[in-house]
């Protein structure tokens, strides 16, 4: 197990290398873009452009401004282009929205995922399991960002029922914390409603079918008592190892529209900003945040499967 | 195609299946209406999906009316009291004609959602089969880069390549693509969306691997490509058909929130996500600017998810392709290899 | 007692206004630095107009008075040697900062030093002090051309060259003094201590920041400085709001006073007709919004192509793509700047423009347009190139980001810089800062050009920087309203317009005490409430 995990973090850390030099590639290759133009402004004189290239270093040859920024990344000291402020205590203070936004949208989509799922299937092929289906699929099918401009717009513009955006803590006021953030929660969470109870409907299912559920009813158990000890509770693992993943994804930069949309200043919105505005040092870290949160959740959840199913460890060890 | 052969079981499971056939008569019928876009643009409409009629003036049934506004608010629609022209209205401050620019549009989002689901699924089928068959160092290889694809925020690399590609366009090798052409958000769509179609498929050919008949085909002297080829796709398509549906609904999801951003389809181009995009700005006195085009991606998407769902139940009645591989099956015996 | 007092208060409301109260204000984004050494935007300049002064600084009045430099913490204006290269000021004795600490004449020089230090974009301005481009590439040892004396309070300042501009200079943020002591690294989480009426008491980034009244000003700085208005408000809290349709609907609900943008586009005539006269108003810019033309490069390098364009333009058109937040105009020079006369070379004539290029038959049509992806400008951007299809060219639009666009399209080494949008907005009101970088063969250069259309008409080069050497008066004014016709004639430009702002305030906000500066724009202490 421990070997597992090991080899789980050192495939991270490569992953977020790999990560880490892409973006950073991306960014230097637009061509006439030359960051200390862009900082001089609209009467850059060249001394101050030659200024401005030494100051930050782009005179350098492109390694050593990745191993540069790198190094000030950990070490918190990385300053952004555009404000001059340090990135990393920006991301810190987005984070409490960017963890507000999604985890809570995460509690309505497991709980009406699974509510809806189960309804779906107990009553397969009737009128509820059709109607949750068709709204299922809208939800799935819906864009995020038109959802969002449509709430906004006719439930805090037109019918002043919601305040439209903005983010206010939760130590600050925690009922004007869940009021600000009621609509991007649901925007979020609509698409893994409709995903999480098909999952959920088609894995019940199945499972129904098993041989130890019939043995169950057979030994008389009530038919509600089945459905929830037996058949749900199985068909929750699977659900389980989505979400891990779906949270990761999630506050890995999903949530980046809603954010923006919804104007709630966390890291997300800010990563927005700082590619709309090109600059580099906060793009790089955002990137690296999310990758981080996308691979530790994966990771979380390899773990996490391979303690809870015996053959995976025995695979291991075979090879 | 005979009634006994697997197709043939299906495709009588998939006729009987009336849901999925109306979603497949919905999305046919959105085809049509996207090509049909030349005609309406120039036997109805008169005029093209970027001919700007700012300070212009039609008749609406009788009535003089301005295109835009002198305070910069577009006509709303005037069905066919012009005849036709502006049927939808105009679809902002450059007075164009949003009928025309939604079936144009359309031809952009679906021509990427199309292509990019092409380009996942050949990359996809290319990988999934290499990684499957070699097995080894090939598979820790293609696994390791379908990984960090699948680590990079999807959104976020799709605005940061965009974004950056939008000013120099594309250089790779002779293929040169310039900047704002749709072919860039089709490669970022297909590429970073193929580790999703990849992995099941991967999985799929590792399990087909150990069956008789390819062992059998080995033996008698199958090259490796004649394996791959001859052997193991054949028994892939089923899985390839139903990914490839609910990809090209993905795909349109993703453009549509790339261009909402401003890193997709570039102006003065549409796609119903600029379209959502830009009639965003004007959501207070034009709110069918946003939704005409929202809806439009709604229906076609929801056309091809439930077509998809249907198609997955008729080709694989087990349900070996399960909805999660849609969206990533976890896969663990991949770590241990 | 009370009651007397009470009255007295009642009878202050009818007459002129409440003082003291909260102000609640939105802005869009934070500005991009709230450190007066290093802000270049208007957003940043508005927040600290009355926080940060110069030894010099602009009337707070509405328009054209609005221009005018007054003294600030020096005396008086500076005393300027005959050879236009020595200036001469002298700072208020008995100045203090917020925090207690006696304002120096040697903050002035450590000032400017901070601002090559932090390789601000404003050193443009003050590269022309002896020994300051020295000390911009060593960043050590002194600027030679700055002399000061704590003790009498004397400042001197040496030119290499004589500017007709360098006064206005003195006034802008970029020299607002600071402490000796302010490291030389953005500040805008800690703003360093105010000599202005209001005091920065808070910042946060991104967020919002507040404003509190400068304990010292009342005791001191005040007295000494009395053409500078003290302001009615005790407190301003500023709020990031990104939203500006939200912005709106706060004030329309009294949750904010003031917001810095203008109403977004979409609700601009609806704001316009509800609230124009009683919380509304239009305020004017110093700016020309244009199609600029590579006259380098076919078929721009022939005149009648770029006059044709200029016939074909349609400023009305404009005027709806930015929702009335322009007003049309042909010409380089804008209302409210000295030596504007307006004129209209080139009234719209579609059937004059296609007569035009038919004439001149230009061979190279295929051209890239260049614009910036915000809108409205992106729309200005297709107006433009659907109009170039219309008159025969075979046109491609190129949109590139708001903060990349006038680095890329001022890179000559860009492919296909052809023609496109562009604006030019002045940091003050004097005509030189208009022709010298957009419009001189000296201006171009090969990155960070500004001069877009790479004109280059010898004869009207030496004039510019002749007028360039000279104090502003009447007889240059008249020069450059010449110079405005003659470079029109050129056809560099197809001009459309002149932005317009707006002021828009809460209905318990005095609207006709709102001052709007050409340079600041809305100015803080002139908010009261009613």
């Amino acid at each position: 197990m421990a070997r597992f995990a090991a080899r789980r973090l050192l495939g991270m850390v490569l992953v977020l290398f790999a990560i880490s030099v892409i973006v950073f590639l991306i960014f230097n290759v637009i061509p006439n873009s030359d960051p200390a133009q862009r900082m001089a402004g609209k009467n850059a004189t060249p001394q101050l452009v030659a200024g401005i290239t030494e100051e930050w270093g782009f005179d350098e040859p492109l390694p050593v401004q990745y191993l540069t920024t790198m190094k000030l990344i950990f070490t918190g000291q990385l300053i952004s282009y555009s404000s001059q402020l340090n990135v990393d205590e920006q991301i810190w203070k987005g984070m409490p929205a960017t963890f507000s936004l999604c985890i809570g949208a995460a509690v309505i989509w497991m709980f009406f995922g699974i509510l809806f799922g189960y309804l779906s299937a107990v009553r397969a092929g009737k009128l509820t399991d059709r109607a949750l289906t068709i709204l299922a699929l809208v939800g799935i099918s819906m864009p995020v960002f038109w959802l969002a401009s449509i709430l906004l717009y006719y439930l805090t513009f037109k019918a002043s029922l919601f305040p439209s955006g903005g983010y206010v803590p939760l130590t600050e006021n925690p009922l004007d914390w869940a009021y600000h953030l009621i609509l991007p929660w649901i925007t979020l969470a609509v698409l893994f409603v409709g995903f999480y109870s098909r999952v959920l409907r088609s894995n019940m299912l199945d499972v129904m079918d098993e041989d130890y559920v019939r043995t169950a009813r057979a030994k008389g158990l009530d038919e509600r008592q089945v459905r929830v000890r037996h058949v749900l509770r199985n068909s929750l693992i699977p659900i389980i190892t989505l979400f891990g993943l779906d949270f990761g994804a999630v506050v890995g930069g999903g949530a980046i529209i809603t954010e923006s949309i919804f104007n709630l200043g966390g890291v997300g919105q800010y990563a927005a900003d700082a590619i709309a505005n090109l600059d580099l040092p906060p793009i790089m870290a955002v990137t690296m945040f999310g990758a981080f949160f996308i691979v530790l959740f994966n990771a979380l959840v390899d773990i996490a499967y391979a303690y809870l199913d015996p053959r995976i460890r025995l695979g291991e060890s075979s090879q | 195609m005979t009634g006994r052969s697997p197709w043939g079981i299906a495709y009588r499971r998939l006729r009987s299946n009336r849901v999925a056939l109306a979603a497949l008569g919905l999305f046919v019928a959105i085809v049509i209406f996207v090509l049909a876009a030349p005609l309406w643009a120039n036997e109805v409409a008169h005029t093209g999906p970027n001919a700007t009629h700012t300070v212009e003036k039609i008749g609406v049934d009788g009535e003089r009316r301005d295109v835009v506004s002198p305070d910069g608010t577009p006509i709303g629609p005037v069905w066919l009291g012009a005849g036709g022209k502006f049927f939808l209205g105009a679809d902002g401050r450059l007075g164009r004609d949003e009928m025309v620019r939604l079936m144009y549009g359309g031809r952009t989002s679906l021509f990427i959602g199309v292509s990019a689901a092409l380009l996942t699924t050949l990359l996809a089928v290319v990988f999934g089969l290499l990684a499957g068959y070699y097995r080894g160092w090939p598979d820790a290889v293609i696994s390791r880069v379908m990984d960090i694809i699948w680590a990079f925020p999807v959104i976020l690399l799709g605005i940061a390549l965009g974004t950056a590609l939008a000013v120099g366009g594309l250089q790779i090798g002779p293929i040169s693509i310039s900047s704002g052409s749709i072919w860039i958000p089709i490669l970022i769509i297909g590429f970073v969306y193929t580790p999703y179609m990849a992995r099941p498929i991967r999985g799929e050919v590792l399990a087909l691997r150990e069956k008789e008949f390819v062992e059998a085909a080995i033996s008698q002297g199958a090259g490796p490509l004649r394996v791959m080829f001859g052997e193991l796709l054949p028994n892939l398509w089923s899985t390839i058909i139903v990914f490839f549906t609910l990809n090209i609904a993905n795909n349109m999801l993703l453009e549509s929130a790339l261009s909402f951003l401003g890193a997709g389809v570039q102006p003065p181009a549409s796609s119903w996500g600029t379209m959502v995009s830009s009639g965003y700005g004007l959501i207070y006195s034009a709110p069918l600017l946003t939704i005409i085009p929202g809806l439009m991606i709604l229906l076609t998407v929801l056309a091809l998810n439930v077509f998809g769902d249907g198609l997955r139940d008729a080709l694989d009645p087990k349900s070996k392709v399960r909805l999660e591989a849609h969206a990533g099956t976890f896969e663990p015996e991949e770590e241990l290899i | 007692m009370l009651a007397a007092g009470a009255t007295l208060g009642l009878a202050a409301c009818g007459s002129s206004g409440k003082e003291g109260g909260t102000l609640k204000g939105n802005y869009a984004s934070f500005p991009d630095y709230l450190d007066p050494q290093l802000s270049y935007t208007a957003e940043g300049w508005t927040a600290m107009y009355n926080t940060y002064i110069p030894l010099l600084t602009y009337a707070h009045a509405n328009g054209d008075a609005g221009g005018e430099v007054i003294p600030g913490l020096a005396e008086s204006l500076p005393r300027i040697s005959d050879d236009g290269k020595t200036y001469e000021l002298t700072l208020h004795k008995g100045l203090k900062y917020s925090d207690g600490t006696p304002v120096k004449a040697s903050d002035f020089e450590s000032t400017v030093e901070r601002l090559f230090k932090l390789n601000s974009p404003g050193t443009f301005y003050y590269a022309g002090i002896v020994g300051a481009e020295q000390f911009q590439k060593t960043k050590s040892g002194d600027i030679s051309g700055i002399e000061t004396d704590d003790a009498s309070g004397e400042i001197t300042i040496h030119l290499t060259e004589p500017s007709g501009t360098f006064t206005n200079e003195l006034a802008l943020p970029f020299v607002a003094l600071v402490p000796a002591d302010t490291p030389a690294k953005s500040q805008s989480a800690d703003p360093p201590p105010a000599t202005g009426p209001y005091a920065i008491v808070s910042s946060d980034p991104g967020r919002g920041w507040s404003y509190a009244r400068n304990p010292q000003w009342a005791k001191s700085n005040s007295e000494l400085m009395p053409d500078l208005p003290s302001g009615h408000i005790d407190k301003i809290e500023i709020t990031v709001v990104k939203n500006q349709s939200t912005q709106v609907n706060d004030i329309e609900q009294g949750k904010s006073n003031w917001m810095f943008s203008p109403p977004p586009t979409d609700r601009y005539a609806e704001v316009k007709s509800k609230y124009e006269g009683t919380q509304f108003r239009i305020e004017p810019t110093l700016n020309t919004y244009y199609f600029w033309m590579n006259t380098k490069k076919a078929p721009f390098d022939d005149l009648k192509v770029r006059q044709a364009i200029n016939y074909a333009v349609d400023p009305a058109a404009l005027e709806r793509i930015y929702a009335g937040q322009i007003d049309g105009a042909q010409q380089i020079l804008p209302p409210g700047m000295p030596g504007y006369e307006k004129f209209t070379p080139y009234p719209h004539d579609m059937a004059k423009a296609k007569q035009m290029i038919a004439e001149a038959d230009p061979s190279d049509r295929d051209i890239t347009v260049w614009t910036e992806s915000l809108n409205p400008h992106d729309d200005a951007g297709a107006y433009y190139q659907d109009l170039l299809e219309k008159l025969g060219f075979n046109a491609k639009l190129k949109t590139v980001g708001a903060d990349n666009y006038f680095t890329v399209i001022g890179n000559l080494s860009t492919p296909d810089i052809d023609t496109g949008w562009g604006n030019w907005f002045v940091d003050y009101p004097n005509p030189a800062t208009f022709f010298g970088p957009t419009m001189t063969g000296a201006s171009i250069a090969p990155t960070g050009n500004t001069n877009l259309s790479q004109l280059s008409v010898p004869s009207l080069d030496r004039r510019v920087d002749e007028l360039a050497k000279q104090q502003l008066g009447t007889k240059q004014a008249d020069e450059y309203a010449t110079l405005d016709k003659d470079y029109m004639q050129q056809a560099p430009w197809a001009p459309f317009g002149v932005r317009t702002l707006s002021t828009f305030v809460s209905s318990n906000i005095d609207l006709d005490k709102v001052i709007w500066s050409p340079i600041f724009s809305n100015d803080l202490t002139s908010f009261q409430f009613k």
